[in-house]
């Protein structure tokens, strides 16, 4: 058995024409059934109403509506059919800050160019055996950003076991172990009190801080 | 410590976040099994083995690029407050990155990782100055040329050494201007 792609409508943005064939080409490869093209976000966004396609693969820089004015059109305004319909993002962007703006306005994968064939698959792989849930907010309406659900995690959770740790079941006060390593932590601090010239029963501030980067400096 | 106790893991939700599973259409469309190798390497080999011509398109990014240079270089005698920093890097940034996403789709390979150096130059730059001008201008010439010169793959170890010279330029000015990098983007 292998994927059958023969009912499945996809929609191309991109204001690279070039690029749009090639993408066009190799989803025709894969076998999609049905395949759509636009060279900007606007045309895309009306494609969309129009034809309701399972998927979007779309560039980012384009006028005059982009890639992600288009997803957020998509997740957020009412006329939009499907505002769950997975969104492949497709740039050559790859810094931290424009892969997490490009997550907050509701894209569901980043398909970063220039790419080959089997990263295109990768993508649509993800979207179709490990789908993203959804998360509505106040402030946010998307994919979830974090890609692994805590339902299906089973291992070690280190912040609710370590405080579990502290506090056994039943008991309010610190068990042995714990207060030994606080004593160490307390010790520690000390240490690092000394060494800054912080007395005591002073808290450390910024200030402190600052006094310590200027000692060291001299 | 009770079970009431509010921790750091247990305490109330202050945004009210819904979870939402949609259905999932795509998988009951497709089925199950993947794609075969066979179709990924038929696949690949038509996108190796397209004949589009990435000369104009790299020409009408470097003409933006161009223009992006010529007018952060006329806003450099401007003030601070009349110059918007973010928007003349933007003018610089997205041809570059043009140049960067496109050129290994079209056989130039060597146009991706010099387009890759300018984007990472340019993201980390707070401010467009002289110096940083003429080293958007270096990388300018330098794709010019290949484009020019139809270098297409890597270009070996001529590409290397263009590469070489361009991201020695970007560490000696990091070196001479350290306070010239964004924050936010480092």
């Amino acid at each position: 058995m292998a994927y059958d792609f023969k009912s499945v409508t996809i929609l191309v943005v991109d204001d690279n024409q070039p690029m749009l064939d090639i993408t066009k080409s190799l989803l025709l490869t894969f076998g999609v059934g049905h395949v759509l093209t636009a060279k900007d976000g606007k045309r895309g966004f009306e494609l969309y109403l129009q034809y309701k396609p399972d998927l979007i693969i779309t560039d980012w820089m384009m006028r005059p509506i982009d890639g992600i004015q288009l997803a957020k059109k998509i997740r957020r305004e009412r006329d939009a059919s499907n505002p769950y319909i997975p969104i492949i993002l497709m740039t050559g962007f790859t810094e931290k800050h424009r892969i997490f703006e490009a997550r907050d306005e509701g894209i569901t994968e980043i398909l970063v160019k220039p790419f080959k064939a089997r990263d295109l698959y990768k993508r649509l792989y993800q979207i179709i055996e490990k789908p993203r849930q959804f998360v509505r907010s106040e402030q946010f309406f998307g994919p979830d950003r974090r890609r692994h659900s805590e339902a299906a995690y089973d291992g070690h959770r280190r912040r609710q076991d370590d405080v579990e740790k502290m506090f056994p079941a039943g008991r309010s006060e610190m068990s042995n172990a714990t207060k030994k390593d606080l004593e160490k932590a307390r010790a520690h601090l000390s240490n690092v009190r000394d060494q800054a010239g912080v007395k005591e029963n002073k808290d450390i501030t910024i200030e402190d801080y600052d006094l310590i980067f200027v000692d060291s400096t001299d | 410590m009770g079970e009431d106790t509010p921790t750091h893991y247990n305490q109330k939700q202050i945004r009210k976040a819904e979870f939402i599973t949609p259905p999932n259409m795509l998988k009951s469309k497709v089925g199950t099994g993947g794609l075969s190798q066979t179709i990924l390497t038929k696949a690949q080999d038509l996108l190796e083995s397209n004949s589009v011509d990435f000369r104009p398109l790299g020409e009408m990014s470097l003409d933006q690029l161009q223009d992006g240079i010529n007018q952060a270089a006329v806003d450099l005698d401007k003030g601070e407050e009349e110059r918007s920093a973010e928007k003349l890097i933007r003018q610089m940034l997205y041809p570059s990155m043009q140049l960067k996403a496109n050129g290994g789709m079209f056989h130039y390979d060597l146009v991706t990782i010099i387009g890759d150096k300018l984007v990472q130059f340019l993201e980390v730059i707070e401010t467009p100055d002289i110096e940083a001008l003429e080293i958007v201008q270096a990388f300018h010439t330098t794709l010019r040329a290949v484009l020019l010169g139809q270098i297409q793959g890597t270009g070996g170890r001529y590409g290397a050494e263009l590469v070489q010279a361009l991201d020695d330029a970007c560490h000696r000015y990091f070196i001479k201007f350290p306070d010239n990098i964004d924050p936010h983007k480092k």
